[in-house]
């Protein structure tokens, strides 16, 4: 807890030190001038790749190892940042003029952050090439035509469930459950365990449990301006916190409460979460951190739709504008999106972007993965609508998006004020 | 009389030299910090200063955009807000700090068994980890299950406040939590004042028969008057610039409740790459404690001229 938070100390001295960095690096790039050649495929090169939680991702050891099988001469050094803190030093690091090669894009909003501010390379001859176009995802990173990433990762978003509490309680596996259906369930498993509070589920404080699962069942655009749509999904929420049968947002909140630790600890019965969560809970189940017995739900719907939907958002690579060795990061970032890279991060659990019938067999072989139907199902979702747009105002309106999404969850505005606010300051803040 | 007006020439030229080495000495002093204050405060500062009349992302060219900058400002909500955010932090850190640093101060200013015990004690919490501090302060104030309210509602209190999970609440949770924090540090600086005060003036007042009310009105207080204006001083600039704080206990929320300026040019600069905007922001935060300090300097001397 106190590591993941640390560099907040820093953060004061750290907008001198970005004040002076930036100074200088105005300086330096407007000598500087002509860069030298990268060096390219021959010799031995070092390559470095921003991630994160390196010891917790297994995915990134997975494909550097075989990365570096496939490549002899280029040898992979990561450069690893706290989860919490990866957007905003990898922003601060390329604000500075970092010259690390591959960027990791752990989402889409910080990808078109970093993308109109010109700070990747445009690769899009890597996505028009090979298997790329099979990429689930690679829409997601099409800035008018132009590619400057390609995602190796697609996760979506299920509901995780504790099948010894269910099974308790005398419920089936939920195969299709509406919103309605599943507060009434989350509700029913609610309980006191011998002193222990045990809450029916647990919403994270991310704006995307309510406004992005609502975006993708209702079609409603996030970047819009106008947000009715979000309406019905905020009663259910705020309906759950209401009667304690979930965490009440307040108290996740100041207490920075820890999604895995709620589930792990048997602390929820239902949890909606993103496929990333599933090689994170095999590990700690294999490493013994954990007992809990899990299984996989599709997402609850919106009554009156067919299939399910839910939403996602692609992981991916890029190359950093200022890389030193932009050949082999390329090759990099092709290879973690081809087949060979597939393989490689499916063997740990993590769901690859490039999907194919074999892959989601093998994905199902492993050990320690659910393998009842439910499970299956809930892994093959009709539609995964992407979880934000991309566009230059996407990350200005998440801002003002997550700061009324905490109004209303701690009910200081009504579900109306809140969607008004959100109307109007998305108006006049973003799009005037 | 030739004699007299030859005199200092060929003296002068060993007089200047010997000056110029006095210079140089001087400076070859103070250079090698001088070069690292120049480098690291000055220049960024004064690349602030320029920043906040360009439009400038870090990578593109910065273009000149005269006062663009202050006109969005002007009419930015969120800057209002941080503004009034900010102004309010000041107003409950300032006075809080300063009334609780003088009582403890004066409370641990005897000859007792044990003193520099509590004297550490308090001062410790300003040696902790901010970090530390803002997550047992949360734990502390949690809505639902913390020790606070727990103790509130068996006090009495029907409906105790949700502190950091109520736009309300958040601001005087954050500065309970930092005038926690910080009285233990200016407290030092008020023993080293009241160890100046000569102990006669205390013993004149006891034979004239003044009260300890007396006392500490008469003798106590003016004496520490250079303390008090440097604590005040110190703790001006300090709550203008709280952002650590801030960022771990609440991040500027619930909402925008506890957004304030320092925290804004975070943001505006490092997370959305408006470095011009963000130093616009910085610029006024800089003239606000500039003006408040200067003010603060002026009424001090007019007070010491009487």
């Amino acid at each position: 807890m106190t590591a993941s938070n640390t560099p907040a100390r820093v953060r004061h001295p750290l907008v001198k030190a970005l004040a002076t960095a930036a100074a200088l690096s105005l300086a330096v790039t407007a000598c500087g001038g002509s860069a030298e050649p990268a060096a390219g495929g021959d010799g031995n090169v070092t390559l470095s790749v921003t991630v994160w939680n390196m010891a917790k991702t297994p995915e990134f050891k997975a494909l550097f190892d075989a990365f570096e099988a496939a490549n002899p001469g280029i040898k992979i050094k990561p450069v690893d940042i706290l989860a919490d803190d990866y957007a905003e030093k990898v922003t601060t690091m390329l604000a500075g003029g970092d010259k690390s090669d591959v960027i990791t894009m752990k989402n889409v909003t910080d990808y078109s952050r970093y993308s109109s501010r010109g700070q990747l390379q445009e690769i899009t001859d890597l996505a028009k090439s090979g298997d790329a176009a099979k990429l689930a995802g690679l829409d997601a990173f099409d800035v008018s035509g132009k590619y400057f990433a390609l995602p190796y990762r697609q996760d979506f978003w299920l509901l995780y469930y504790n099948k010894t509490y269910l099974d308790k309680a005398g419920v089936k596996a939920p195969e299709t459950l509406t919103w309605d259906e599943y507060a009434k369930l989350a509700q029913q498993l609610t309980k006191d365990e011998g002193g222990k509070k045990v809450y029916g589920t647990y919403h994270h404080t991310w704006r995307s449990v309510v406004q992005a699962i609502s975006a993708a069942q209702t079609g409603g655009d996030q970047l819009s301006g106008e947000y009715s749509f979000f309406t019905d999904q905020y009663n259910v929420a705020l309906g759950l916190q209401k009667a304690g049968a979930t965490l009440d947002f307040g108290t996740a909140m100041a207490q920075k409460s820890d999604y895995k630790t709620m589930f792990e600890t048997g602390a929820t019965a239902m949890l909606p979460m993103g496929t990333w969560y599933i090689a994170a809970l095999m590990e700690a189940k294999k490493s013994g951190k954990t007992d809990v017995d899990w299984a996989l739900a599709p997402m609850p719907q919106r009554p009156g739709g067919s299939g399910v939907t839910t939403f996602g958002s692609p992981t991916a690579f890029a190359v950093n504008k200022k890389a030193e060795h932009a050949d082999a990061a390329k090759k990099f970032v092709q290879f973690a999106a081809s087949k060979a890279g597939a393989e490689a991060i499916s063997k740990v659990g993590v769901v690859p972007a490039l999907q194919s019938p074999e892959i989601t067999s093998a994905y199902f072989a492993l050990d320690g993965m659910p393998t009842d139907e439910v499970s299956k199902k809930a892994f093959e979702p009709d539609k995964v609508n992407l979880e934000m747009p991309v566009s230059e105002n996407t990350s200005d309106i998440d801002t003002i998006l997550k700061e009324e999404h905490e109004l209303i969850m701690v009910g200081d505005k009504s579900v109306a004020d809140g969607i008004k606010s959100m109307n109007e300051r998305v108006k006049s803040e973003v799009l005037n | 009389m030739a004699h007299v007006a030859t005199q200092p020439a060929p003296t002068a030229p060993p007089r200047r030299r010997r000056a110029w080495r006095h210079i140089l000495v001087g400076w070859s002093f103070i250079l090698p910090n001088f070069v690292g204050f120049a480098l690291f405060t000055l220049v960024p500062m004064l690349a602030a200063f320029a920043l906040a009349f360009l439009d400038w992302d870090s990578y593109s060219t910065p273009e000149w955009v005269g006062l663009k900058n202050f006109q969005r400002l002007w009419a930015d909500e969120n800057f209002h807000v941080a503004l009034r955010n900010t102004l309010y932090y000041a107003a409950g850190h300032i006075p809080l700090t300063l009334v609780a640093a003088l009582g403890l101060a004066i409370a641990l200013n005897r000859k007792l068994r044990g003193v520099a015990f509590f004297r550490t004690a308090a001062f410790f919490p300003y040696i902790t980890s901010l970090v530390a501090v803002a997550i047992v302060w949360n734990t502390l104030f949690n809505p639902t299950a913390g020790p606070i309210n727990q103790i509130l509602e068996a006090l009495g209190v029907a409906d105790p406040p949700r502190w950091v999970a109520s736009t309300d609440w958040a601001m005087p949770a954050v500065i309970v939590t930092s005038v926690w924090r910080d009285m233990g540090y200016y407290m030092v600086l008020y023993l080293a004042g009241l160890q100046t005060i000569p102990k006669e003036y205390y013993e004149a007042a006891r034979v004239d028969g003044a009260s300890t009310w007396q006392r500490f009105w008469n003798i106590t207080l003016p004496c520490l008057r250079p303390t008090t204006f440097f604590v005040l001083v110190m703790l001006t600039i300090q709550s203008f610039k709280v952002l650590d704080l801030i960022v771990v206990m609440t991040d500027g929320g619930p909402g925008r409740s506890t957004l304030v300026l320092a925290q804004l040019v975070y943001r505006e600069g490092i997370t959305e790459g408006k470095f011009g905007y963000s130093s616009a922001v910085a610029l006024v935060l800089f003239v606000i404690v500039l003006t408040v300090t200067v003010v603060q300097f002026r009424i001090n001397e007019r007070r010491s001229a009487r």
